[in-house]
């Protein structure tokens, strides 16, 4: 059977009855703007996701992808905005496929809200919806109980009300792109700086009718200062009651270990994100 | 399975009074929401004392929800500061508004001290009284965690913490508000070096604790601006500004220094 | 001259500043015998006070007091064990391991300290202070009995508002002998041999029973003591830290250490092969 698996909704619901708390989903309190401007549309977003006062990611990313020409902001429950834009990108692609066109911004819409309807707001996602199609550049809005907007600037989350703040007193009719992109990202920083729920870098996507443009941590106005004294410790400061070492020539017995050239392990390291 | 037994103990455990009274099982308890006059206005306050001085440091965000108040509203407190030879600091952290009630009425004791006996309280007394101040509102509590700092009659730091109804104890170092959980292991690593041991002192259990020593003021600030780097980093209410007093037998000294705005 | 008079008087009819009454108390060195305590403006504080303070009933409140706690005291012929861990917690956070939880009285009384922090502290200061007030008013030491009923009393007269603790009082006095009571915030009052008192009770009985025998020495009796706490803190999430341990005796109190758990825990374990559930074996 597909879909949602509800066999240990009973058990939960007379758990929290008796006072056990329910998990805490992350969610990413968030600030996500749109707006479309003469050759297309942007949209933008904080990075900040948070699990109640506490930051859980200091730099995830909140627009996701649909189709080439089609990407989605997400605000709300962080897996719902994920899955469900990758269950819709799934049928819009297989829908693409068996119609042969290029999807439509309306058809990804239709289908967010169908979705997200028949789930009655138990799917927590916000969403900004923008793409340009051969009818043109579009930008909405999909609400978690499934109801949708149309305009030209829109803004969602914890945020939106910082960010709309922003665009009520600076949009204008006929942004050039650049203008468009400043605006969006003024509006993410409003967010960032004004909401709890927003912060670290602002990501912005631009899409026309040729390209989408992801520019991933446009702007990063919260870089951590070096940290003043060093924290490593002296090997041996940790007290060990018992030790064990596993050989590799042991351990392959049950799993296969690729060697890696000393190169590689660096290039590896480089691409973590962690502090210094 | 974890998650069942974090909660408070079993309610079918030892207690007294309140917890003789059978929790309520269902939401069809009638609860009264009428009277609420607390906020949490989050951030975070920490002190840290060694042989000579005590430093105290709070962030000077105030929130509300995710929204901020304000990026300035100082968490510490000189109290009696018109008399020169005062070396009283209080933080407070929760509730703002009782907070500063707080500060007052200990600043007020305070004065009325010198007053009436023609010298500066010590801190000990002064920590007693603030914890009597506190239990005075033992049923409508201040919703606050205070820390006092100061200098004992040896001239040594003296670092004092209360719960939010005046139980209160000295100690080295204390953190406290809303990135407490945060901060305070790093503190109990850092200050007093626990879970470290010196290395190759003994093999198993011969392995020898690391023994906490008074700590130098340079390396104290260094904790402090990291801690505090590092809690804004994690806590969403802990930001914008760090207030700063270092207490020695020379004076009250006041630092601040900028902390990250998102 | 009406300088000095403008410095030193107020306009009248300014409602600012403090009234005399709350002066009064400013200037007072300790409040006052006769407590007032500051009440919230509604018609059941205490349903109140529950709602914020209690997070037995309600995980969630906004206020969270210290509580948790193994504390043990017992009779044998040298006088009397008073044993504690030292572990403070509010909800699930360990709000302090270094807790003084046995209270000097004075020199020859001794309380423990569970459930709310702040009320043991606090009143058993004040019990201290009417005992050195009985000393000043009839010339000689106040018996256990009468200490202890000082306490069952005035926890008695606050039945129903809200207070949480358990104590027990210990102490040896000429007419009584080594004396013990048990006394809580339901306002019962006991004396026995033995109790243990506070989340960690159930543990600490189950080692102190098992051993227990009023013909103890004074060592195996501290030992004792020790054991019974290491247990509780082993096996109990709400006590831990250090192991606080007294002995009373006629002469007064003596204190035998304030000694971290854990390498006691090692000890015991590998020198008596106790706690054989514990292995640092891998596989």
């Amino acid at each position: 059977m597909p879909g949602f698996d509800f066999s240990n909704h009973n058990r939960n619901a007379a758990l929290h009855a008796q006072g056990v708390p329910l998990p805490k989903a992350t969610s990413t309190g968030t600030t996500i703007v749109g707006c479309l401007y003469d050759g297309g549309v942007v949209i933008a977003a904080d990075t900040r996701a948070t699990s109640g006062p506490i930051v859980a990611d200091k730099n995830c990313e909140k627009l996701h992808y649909i189709s080439p020409q089609i990407w989605c902001a997400g605000a709300g429950t962080a897996a719902d905005t994920e899955f469900t834009t990758a269950l819709i990108s799934s049928n819009l692609e297989l829908h693409a496929l068996s119609t042969g066109r290029t999807p439509r911004v309306v058809t990804c819409m239709t289908l967010l809200k169908q979705h997200l309807f028949r789930y009655q707001g138990h799917i927590g996602a916000y969403l900004v919806v923008a793409g340009v199609d051969p009818t043109g550049a579009h930008l909405f809005t999909v609400h978690a109980h499934g109801s949708t907007d149309k305009l030209p600037y829109v803004t969602m989350g914890s945020g939106s009300l910082a960010a709309m703040s922003v665009f009520e007193t600076q949009w204008k009719r006929s942004l050039s792109r650049d203008d468009a992109v400043k605006l969006c990202a003024d509006a993410i920083q409003a967010g960032i700086f004004n909401d709890l729920g927003s912060g670290s870098n602002v990501d912005v996507a631009v899409i026309t009718a040729e390209k989408t443009t992801l520019m991933r941590n446009y702007i990063t106005p919260n870089v951590r200062e070096k940290k003043q004294r060093n924290y490593r410790f002296e090997r041996g400061t940790t007290a060990v009651l018992a030790e064990k070492v596993i050989k590799r020539e042991e351990i392959s017995k049950y799993v296969t270990v690729h060697e890696l050239s000393d190169e590689s392990v660096a290039g590896a390291a480089e691409k973590m994100d962690v502090d210094l | 399975m974890a998650a069942i037994f974090t909660g408070a103990p079993p309610n079918s455990g030892p207690g007294y009074s309140f917890t003789q009274t059978p929790a309520p099982t269902s939401a069809s308890e009638p609860r009264q929401h009428a009277f609420y006059p607390y906020t949490d206005n989050g951030g975070s306050t920490l002190g840290i004392s060694s042989s000579n001085f005590t430093i105290l440091a709070g962030d000077t965000r105030s929130t509300s929800g995710y929204n901020i108040n304000t990026r300035y509203a100082p968490k510490l407190f000189h109290i009696d500061s018109a008399d020169p030879s005062s070396r009283l600091v209080l933080s407070v952290v929760g509730f703002a508004a009782d907070g500063e009630a707080l500060a007052e009425r200990l600043d007020t004791v305070v004065k009325m001290y010198r007053y009436q006996h023609g010298k500066t309280i010590s801190v000990g007394a002064a920590a007693q009284r603030l914890s009597h101040v506190l239990y005075g509102k033992r049923f409508f509590p201040y919703y606050v965690h205070a820390i006092l700092g100061g200098l004992d009659e040896e001239g040594k730091g003296a670092l004092y913490s209360y719960d939010p109804v005046g139980s209160y104890e000295r100690e080295q170092c204390r953190a406290a508000g809303a990135a407490a959980s945060l901060i305070m292991p790093f503190l109990d690593n850092q200050v007093n070096y626990k879970n470290q041991y010196v290395a190759g002192s003994g093999v198993g259990h011969e392995l020898q604790q690391r023994d906490p020593r008074p700590l130098e003021r340079k390396e104290v600030e260094e904790l402090v601006r990291d801690a505090f780097t590092s809690a804004v980093e994690r806590h969403i209410e802990v930001g914008d500004g760090l207030q700063m007093m270092v207490i020695t037998k020379e004076g009250v000294e006041e630092v601040y220094r900028e902390l990250k705005k998102d | 001259m009406d300088t000095l008079v403008a410095q030193y008087s107020r306009p009248s009819g300014q409602q600012e500043g403090y009234s005399q009454d709350e002066q009064q108390e400013l200037l007072q060195l300790t409040p006052p015998l006769s407590l007032k305590f500051a009440l919230p403006p509604i018609a059941q504080p205490s349903s109140w006070l529950r709602a914020m303070t209690d997070d037995y009933s309600n995980p969630n409140c906004p206020i969270k007091i210290a509580h948790g706690t193994t504390t043990l005291a017992f009779r044998f012929q040298g006088g009397i064990i008073v044993a504690t861990d030292s572990r403070a917690t509010a909800g699930n956070w360990i709000a302090s391991q270094t807790v003084k939880k046995v209270i000097e009285i004075n020199n020859c009384l001794l309380g423990t300290m569970a459930g709310g922090a702040a009320d043991c502290q606090y009143w058993l200061a004040y019990l201290g202070m009417q005992c050195r007030l009985h000393e000043l008013r009839h010339k000689r030491r106040i018996s256990v009995a009468a200490a202890s009923k000082i306490l069952a009393n005035l926890v008695y007269s606050y039945k129903g508002m809200g207070l949480s603790m358990g104590t027990m009082c210990a102490g040896v006095t000429p007419q009584e002998g080594p004396a013990l009571y048990y006394i809580d915030s339901d306002g019962t009052r006991l004396s026995g041999n033995l109790f243990c008192v506070g989340s960690g009770q159930t543990f600490a009985y189950g080692v102190l029973d098992a051993q227990y025998s009023y013909d103890l020495s004074e060592e195996d009796a501290l030992d004792l003591g020790r054991r019974s706490i290491l247990a509780a803190t082993h096996r109990d999430a709400y006590s831990g830290g250090y192991i606080n341990l007294y002995h009373v005796k006629e002469s007064g109190w003596v204190k035998h250490g304030f000694s971290d758990t854990n390498p006691i825990f090692w000890k015991t374990k590998l020198e008596k092969g106790e706690f054989s559930n514990v292995t640092s074996e891998l596989e």
